[in-house]
């Protein structure tokens, strides 16, 4: 297993919106994927997706509906709003603006 | 949308709750069978798929707190508890309703009085610029015009604005093959309607050319004229009537809107004000009302001032007639209330006030007491770790309830008494007072409401919480009569309460005293088996004083004909109202005062038999006869306070005494002495001086017609004199005849309705003050029953007991009474500068009502009290 490294406060939404550009996913399929992406490096209590998406779902930057899995389960579909994929846009530019700042002052050249 | 799914979420929560539960369920699932995918064993798998996800409900609780309205849910569920709270104890929820309710609900009725009459603002465009204006001479404070002075206003009134000008007054109305019925009729200046922003729904309005008098024989109806009498008939523009038989056209019907009662509601019918040559060139009548418009930028005060100097500008130019008057302009939206309106109104909601204040400290009482046995539920959850928010959480949504439930029964209440008071105000042409039921008294009921519930409900809730957490839950399982603190705070909501109900009963039985004195006021004259009725002869068939003489001598006489009539006369005005006749006068042989401060007396013109018939007795001289007619010498009659007044003990029959009329002093002879007249109006005392001169000398064309019956009940007798009248003049209707008696009542029957409310508010008061005392004292057996127990164990009698409970509360009632008492003269006071014409310092009634008072303080107290004899005292100490 790889090193677990803490989910840097309110990155969580950041990861979710970014995963779900790619195309709708349920809350299972978003674990799965964000895992996959991070390698498993990242340690999260999987339960705390689902707050992260109400509270999304809440401020208009995704949208849920209920489909059938291709095993023939009922789950429920985030897709990314208009309004996500800005909101996903700000963030990314916030965080390379962030960690270029964060790497500057760590390995100043 | 968000708010759509925020709802959306709240009121279909068990179904977004099965979502959640289930998209969390699927996760898993799905990471279970993934372990098991791994090798883990079965047995073990959800577990392991349950630590990876985390604490469920607490994620759960999260995601909840993510969406929807957490606070609104909280809400949700404190109302609930609220609910069943209040529906556990059914009687305390009732008794605080009831209480809210009523305490709300009068004051509710009283605001909705104020909103129909005060807020509203007249039905006319733009109606905050209009402005009546008045012309105050010393004798009448809200004096009228005479047509030259509206003529001269009208020159001159460019800088204020515009000005229009009417005359109230009644006229005959008679349709072909109808009767001839006297109706409020009033004269309109042509401008009045346009500058009122009144539109006619049918037909036009009245033309200028029309202002001239042989031009003015047209109409305008009303819209319950036209309804009531016309049947609203479509084709009624063109129709001909009679109006004091002269045939005029009806050009147009006003909107319903004109009928408000608070202006022009009583009018029946409207015509051009007509002024010949003569009389527009008057300097000296006062009869004309002028309602002005003034310019936007111009504020009230700055109108009144160059109205007032107009005034003072008249005054040079015409000194003989207009020194001492001042002109002034109020506001026309001021005076809608009428002269005492606005501190009736004022002195009503004050009233109400303390209705609620007797409601809300019984509210406060009852919470307390709730609250107080409740204390070791408090103290137990507050134990178990609720904080204090949490504990007044529910205590605010049960007053939230009652309060709901106290508003919506105060609207009721309001609803009702707004019924009442519509029905009891109706006057004799149908015009009733309307009040109105809009959102201000919608707000006012719940608002007050949600205040009182909350500010009264939570007292006593943080009273609670303040005591020892510790003591209460020690104290066992005794209820808490609370601590001496709590005790004290009780013991001055019994007096605060019974001095405000001392001053609500006091108020209401002086009132009730002070107006029975006025109606049954007899002063000078005798009611008994006299009919009366008004009588006015259109100038233009009595056009000169000898036709109205002669008319006048012939109606008479056929009156006296009449079988059952034992004396009849006519008079300009009757014994019991003012004489708003009122003259300066001379007297021979005086020096001269300063002119425009020459004495003043309120004249009557009477026909010979006038004093026969009315009842006034003669001191000393003789009454008029048949011998003083417009040919013979001027002779005078006076009352008894002028006599003593001017003459002191002289002798004043054959003095001469000369009455102003402009520049000419018309001089008589004082040839008898009669007694005084008070007249049975609430708003004055009458003049002291009352003067009468022969109607034979001074024809005027309105008058009182005045019969005095012997043998037959007076009201028997109306046909008859109706027919005498009307086979002299068949366009000759009699209004409001009927018994002296049944006239001063119809006359003061608005004071009967503020008579009425303000007993209602007594009652309503004290039925609250005793409800208060009584569960106060209940409340106080029930808790110290075994502390009785005790004292009968060990000897004490039951009366011990009885006086015991009954004296702590007779006690505060008494003193509560004893400061009410000083409430109310206040009030009287009150009452009495709005209507002078009323006693209203009765002691005795003052005594009555404080006994009525403590009697209903000791039956209160003794009801419960006479349980203490009840206690068994080996059950009371065994149930502990």
């Amino acid at each position: 297993m790889a090193r677990k490294t803490d989910l840097l406060q309110g990155t969580l939404d950041m990861l979710v919106l970014r995963v779900l550009s790619r195309g709708e996913l349920h809350g299972w399929g978003i674990t799965e994927k964000l895992e996959q992406l991070s390698k498993s490096a990242l340690q999260v209590d999987e339960g705390s997706l689902y707050p992260s998406l109400y509270r999304m779902e809440e401020k208009g930057w995704i949208e849920a509906d209920w489909q059938m899995t291709e095993n023939n389960r009922r789950a429920k579909y985030y897709t990314l709003t208009r309004a996500g994929r800005k909101q996903l846009e700000t963030e990314l530019e916030e965080w390379d603006r962030m960690t270029a700042i964060i790497a500057q002052v760590m390995h100043p050249a | 949308m968000r708010l759509l799914r925020r709802l959306r979420y709240l009121f279909r929560r068990k179904q977004s709750e099965a979502e959640m539960a289930e998209e969390m369920r699927f996760h898993l699932e799905q990471r279970a069978a993934e372990f098991a995918d791994d090798g883990l064993p079965v047995t073990e798998v959800h577990l392991a798929a349950q630590r990876r996800f985390g604490n469920v409900a607490s994620i759960q609780e999260q995601a909840r707190d993510a969406r929807g309205w957490r606070w609104l849910e909280m809400a949700f569920m404190d109302l609930r508890l609220g609910v069943r709270q209040l529906a556990g104890s059914p009687g305390f929820s009732l008794l605080a309703i009831l209480t809210l309710g009523l305490g709300i609900g009068a004051n509710t009725a009283m605001f909705s009085l104020v909103n129909s009459i005060l807020l509203k603002p007249l039905p006319y465009a733009d109606s905050a610029q209009l402005d009546r204006l008045f012309r105050a001479t010393p004798q009448n404070r809200d004096g009228g015009f005479s047509p030259a002075d509206y003529h001269d206003l009208q020159q001159g009134i460019a800088p204020y604005g515009e000005v229009a000008a009417y005359l109230a007054g009644e006229a005959s109305l008679a349709d072909p093959g109808q009767p001839a019925e006297m109706e409020t009729a009033f004269r309109l200046s042509a401008n009045l309607l346009p500058m009122l922003g009144v539109k006619v729904q049918l037909g036009r309005n009245i033309r200028s050319a029309e202002e001239i008098h042989g031009n003015d024989r047209v109409v305008i109806l009303s819209q319950r004229c036209w309804q009531n009498r016309f049947g609203g008939r479509a084709d009624i523009i063109g129709h001909t009537v009679r109006v004091d038989g002269e045939p005029h056209e009806i050009v147009g019907v006003l909107p319903v809107s004109f009928n408000d009662w608070r202006h022009f509601g009583g009018g029946e019918f409207f015509r051009p004000l007509g002024f010949d040559k003569e009389t527009s060139a008057d300097r000296r009548g006062a009869s004309l009302r002028v309602i002005g418009r003034r310019l936007r930028h111009l504020s009230p005060r700055e109108a009144d001032a160059f109205i007032a100097n107009f005034g003072v500008r008249l005054a040079a130019d015409f000194p003989a007639v207009n020194a001492g008057t001042t002109w002034r302009s109020v506001e026309l939206n001021a005076l809608v209330a009428g002269k005492n309106g606005s501190s009736t109104l004022a002195m009503l909601i004050g009233l109400s006030g303390f209705v609620l204040l007797i409601a809300c400290s019984n509210l406060a009482n009852l919470l307390l007491a709730r609250t107080m046995t409740r204390a070791r539920e408090f103290a137990v959850r507050s134990a178990l770790g609720a904080s204090r928010t949490q504990l007044l959480r529910p205590l605010i949504a049960e007053s939230l309830i009652l309060a709901l439930a106290g508003g919506a029964f105060a609207l009721l209440v309001a609803l009702w008494a707004g019924d009442w008071l519509a029905y009891r105000s109706t006057g004799d042409n149908g015009e009733q007072v309307r009040l109105a039921l809009d959102w201000h008294v919608f707000a006012w009921a719940f608002g007050a409401s949600l205040v009182t519930a909350l500010a009264f409900g939570l007292a006593p809730a943080l009273f609670a919480l303040r005591l020892d957490l510790n003591n209460t839950l020690k104290s066992g399982a005794r209820g808490t009569t609370g601590g001496r603190g709590s005790q004290r705070f009780r013991q001055i909501l019994i007096v605060g309460q019974f001095a405000l109900a001392m001053v609500l009963l006091a108020g209401a039985a002086l009132f009730i005293r002070g107006l029975e004195e006025v109606n049954n006021r007899r002063t000078g004259w005798e009611s008994d088996h006299l009919v009366t009725g008004n009588v006015l002869l259109p100038a233009a068939r009595y056009p000169n004083p000898e036709k109205i003489a002669a008319f006048q001598r012939l109606a008479v006489e056929r009156l006296q004909a009449l079988p059952g009539v034992a004396s009849a006369g006519v008079a300009s005005f009757t014994p019991f109202f003012n004489w708003p006749d009122s003259r300066k006068f001379l007297l021979e042989g005086r020096t001269r005062p300063e002119p425009g401060h020459e004495p003043a007396v309120a004249v009557n013109t009477v026909s010979p038999r006038y004093f026969e018939t009315v009842g006034t007795h003669l001191l000393s001289g003789r009454a008029f006869g048949e011998r003083d007619t417009a040919n013979s010498s001027s002779v005078l009659v006076i009352n008894q306070a002028m006599a003593k007044s001017l003459f002191g003990n002289e002798n004043p029959l054959g003095r001469r005494l000369g009455l102003l009329a402009g520049e000419k002093v018309q001089w008589g002879e004082i040839v008898g002495v009669v007694s005084d007249v008070v007249p049975a109006v609430a708003d004055s005392r009458g003049a002291p001086f009352q003067l009468y001169r022969p109607s034979a000398q001074e024809p005027r064309p309105q008058v009182s017609i005045l019969v005095r019956t012997k043998g037959v009940v007076p009201s028997t007798l109306t046909d008859n004199i109706r027919a005498a009248v009307s086979s002299l003049d068949p366009d000759l209707p009699i209004s409001e005849l009927k018994t002296a008696d049944a006239t001063i009542v119809r006359a003061n029957y608005q004071l009967a309705v503020l008579r009425d409310m303000l007993a209602s508010l007594g009652v309503l008061g004290l039925g609250l003050a005793a409800l208060g005392i009584y569960g106060v004292i209940a409340r106080t057996m029930a808790q110290r029953t075994s502390e009785f127990a005790i004292r009968l164990a060990l000897g004490a009698s039951v009366r011990d007991i009885t006086r015991l409970v009954l004296g702590s509360g007779v006690k505060q009632a008494l003193v509560g009474s004893a400061l009410g008492l000083l409430g109310a003269i206040g009030v009287a006071r009150l009452l009495a500068s709005g209507y002078p014409g009323m006693q209203l310092n009765s002691v005795p009634v003052l005594l009555g009502t404080t006994l009525l008072l403590v009697t209903v303080a000791l039956l209160a107290c003794w009801l419960p009290a006479r349980r203490a004899g009840k206690v068994d005292a080996m059950q009371a100490l065994r149930a502990e």
